[in-house]
């Protein structure tokens, strides 16, 4: 696949988040000459507001994760009127997780065989032993602090350094679980408790969904991108990606993409891999249409680009404890988690199940729903010295990750009505949460009501659902065998187009209950592995 | 330009007092100079809060600061909104509200973790462990 044009990539990858940076790493440690093209700009730490006092008050707006709520031109807006979710993501050397908090937790065996097991969609054409050693070498990458030895999980997985604390707000939620004999463990993430690879040590700064301050968390700009451009790698920043094109015999030649002086200009490659996010990939290929691919690039056979996409829909519920929690400790993700009732119990009246998690509430205005500032207002009315008096420092939050499972006409198209900055057509998402969802979401609130109440806090309010919470975001070019029941094959490569790859969760098949990014990267790593191994025998266009 | 007047300032200082009231603890919303440079500071973090600022003071002109706030809240929800959060987070930013309430801030706070967790030296994490394995296996569907 190597070219002798200089101008010619080896490989283009389109998007420098998550899945463009494991990517873009294990190419170029291979020798490969990498091009990515990403529509945002480098984020330097320090200009993450954690360590700062208003830090509040710009997450809300500067790093919230609702791009239509930041509202920045290296982003594209979403259009949502007939979503019940909004997506939530950022747009930079990085990708979402310059926001995310570095859960980091595998899928289960039983996630990739919903159908055999549960009777419902369908199986993975790989199982969850077949990501196992992608799983290892991310988790030695990023550094995983956590604890081994959880009944929930497959013995063998090892940690790489030892968990963070789970602080007084995790030892109130523990007894609640303890009391009623329900799972729980302490939380993995993805943070490193000690200087690793170039990053710091957690300070416990806990504002890791607004951007890690100290350059701890492993989000991929750190991680992936600092040394994939050590190797190598270029990656051109403001690129805006508005299509993919192709020759007469059918295979990707490259990009056109949009320059940060608004100029078009192209992109030459012999191999072509996407991954720019469930929501990003599609609504390129859709964007690339041609005669040969009149619904799109890659979807002749199957007809199911953009549709089956997953959002995890998410409630909560935030506990009050009488005893200060110092809550405001990070790290923000999960403390500990649950996996009680992650598997099927067809009794419940719904199948699949959910991830537990206990986050800390941090500061004042970080409440659940502290996203669109409600409690602030309520506070007026209450007296505001009494309501923050209640909450602040003494507040957790048990959230509930649902499962949804995977729905034709929940989708990603393009929208009539908005554009991006370039006048590009935003991605139109259709939502509808199923009623097994539904079910599901309202049995495990019920169950987190009653490990709260075991756990002896005096009062809680319930959000189910939350609206901005599609954080995971998959399903929009599912993997599989057959042609016309999926997008791509088990290694990202295009049914339609033979040097199209996608690499981003897009290509899941199920979502599970569980965060996604330990297997969008190992799953993207897998597809890297085969492509290097098939290097010689690649068909490419020039 | 600013369209911020030194009226707009006035009334938003008897605003923030009612929805900042003080107490024998917690000093009010003016006391923390809301209405001057800490307006100015968070104008200049959150450009944006500008429009609602101006738009909500502007209609309220001439009213009690408590018929002022009920005229927002039924009648421009976005102002009341915006207005709320520069008077709340200006307020919560201020280092003696802060002492007041025990919030220190998001601060660097590198402690170690114990190397033996309270969890694992109080046999509860065990009784985790005893009840034995709840994943289901990946099926043999040969
Ligand atoms: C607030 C938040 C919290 C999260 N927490 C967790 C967590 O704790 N654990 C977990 O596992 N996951 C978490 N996630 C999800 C995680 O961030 C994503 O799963 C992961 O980033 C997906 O990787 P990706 O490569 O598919 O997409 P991304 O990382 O989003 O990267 C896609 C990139 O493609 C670029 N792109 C898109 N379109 C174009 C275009 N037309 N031209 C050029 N570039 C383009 C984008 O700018 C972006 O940088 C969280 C997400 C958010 C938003
Ligand atoms: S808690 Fe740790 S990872 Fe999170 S923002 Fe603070 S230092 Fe970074």
């Amino acid at each position: 696949m190597a070219s002798g044009d200089q101008n010619v990539a080896d490989v283009l990858i389109i998007g420098g988040g998550a899945s463009g940076g494991v990517v873009a790493k294990h190419l170029t440690d291979a020798g490969v000459r990498v091009v990515c093209l990403e529509q945002g700009d480098h984020v330097d730490p320090s200009e993450f507001a954690g360590d700062k006092p208003e830090w509040e008050l710009v997450s809300k707006k500067r790093w919230h994760p609702n791009p239509n709520r930041r509202d920045i031109e290296t982003d594209y807006p979403t259009d949502v009127r007939d979503s019940d979710v909004e997506p939530m993501m950022y747009c930079g050397v990085g990708g979402s997780t310059l926001l995310y908090t570095a859960m980091w937790m595998r899928f289960l065996p039983s996630d990739f065989r919903v159908k055999t097991l549960d009777g419902v969609a369908d199986d993975w054409p790989i199982t969850y032993e077949d990501l196992v050693p992608y799983y290892n070498i991310l988790d030695e990458e990023l550094g995983l602090a956590g604890l081994a030895g959880d009944p929930a999980y497959p013995p063998g997985q090892r940690m790489i350094m030892p968990p963070h604390p789970i602080g007084k707000v995790g030892m109130k939620a523990v007894k609640g679980m303890d009391q009623l004999g329900w799972h729980w463990w302490p939380g993995s993430n993805t943070i490193p408790t000690e200087p690793y690879r170039g990053r710091n040590e957690c300070v416990r700064y806990g504002t890791c969904s607004t951007g890690c301050p100290q350059r701890a968390k492993s989000s991929f700009d750190q991680t992936h991108w600092t040394f994939a451009i050590k190797n190598g790698a270029k990656l051109i920043t403001r690129a805006r990606v508005k299509e993919i094109t192709v020759n007469d015999s059918g295979l990707a030649t490259g990009a056109v993409y949009i320059d940060r002086n608004g100029r078009e200009r192209r992109q030459k490659a012999n191999v072509v891999i996407m991954c720019a996010s469930s929501i990003g990939t599609p609504r390129i290929l859709l964007m690339s249409e041609s005669g040969k691919f009149p619904n799109g690039l890659g979807n002749n056979s199957s007809g199911l680009l953009g549709k089956n996409l997953m959002m995890h829909p998410f409630s909560a519920v935030a506990a009050y404890s009488e005893e200060p929690l110092e809550s405001w400790l990070g790290p923000a993700g999960h403390t500990i988690y649950s996996l009680q009732f992650y598997e099927t119990d067809k009794s419940r009246g719904f199948v699949r199940g959910a991830k537990w998690g206990i986050t800390p509430v941090a500061g004042p205005f970080s409440l659940r729903g502290g996203q669109d500032n409600d409690p602030i207002i309520n506070a007026w009315d209450d007296g505001i010295h009494s309501v923050f008096d209640q909450t602040v420092g003494k507040v957790f939050e048990w959230g509930v990750i649902a499962e949804d499972l995977p729905e034709e006409h929940n989708r990603v198209t393009l929208s009539d009505e908005l554009t991006d900055s370039d006048g590009l057509p935003a991605p139109k998402i259709n939502y509808k949460t199923s009623e097994n969802t539904r079910k599901l979401l309202d049995w495990h609130i019920e169950r987190v009501i009653e490990a709260i109440e075991a756990s002896g806090c005096t009062g809680y309010t319930v959000s189910n659902p939350v609206r901005e919470c599609g954080w995971h975001l998959s399903g929009t070019a599912r993997m599989g065998t057959d042609p016309e029941r999926s997008v791509v094959n088990e290694f990202g490569v295009s049914h339609d187009v033979e040097n199209l790859l996608v690499c981003d969760g897009s290509v899941f098949v199920t979502c599970s209950g569980l965060h996604p990014t330990a297997t969008i990267t190992a799953s993207a790593l897998r597809s890297v592995d085969n492509l290097l191994q098939n290097r010689y025998n690649q068909r490419v266009p020039l | 330009m600013s369209q911020i007047t030194p009226a707009l300032r006035k009334a938003f200082r008897n605003l923030a007092d009612i929805m900042i009231p003080g107490t024998d603890t917690m000093p009010r919303g003016s006391d923390v100079t809301l209405h001057e440079d800490v307006l100015d500071r968070i104008m200049e973090l959150r450009p944006d809060l500008e429009e609602g600022f101006v738009r909500g003071m502007t209609a309220i002109a001439g009213m009690s600061a408590a018929e002022g706030k009920e005229h927002l809240k039924q009648n421009d929800k976005t102002a009341y909104y915006d207005i709320g959060l520069i008077a709340a987070s200006g307020y919560y930013m201020d280092p003696r509200v802060r002492e007041a309430i025990g919030y220190p801030g998001q601060v660097s706070n590198p402690k170690k973790p114990a190397p033996v967790p309270e969890y694992i030296a109080n046999g509860m994490l065990k009784r985790v462990i005893d009840r034995g394995s709840i994943y289901r296996p990946t099926p043999d569907t040969d």
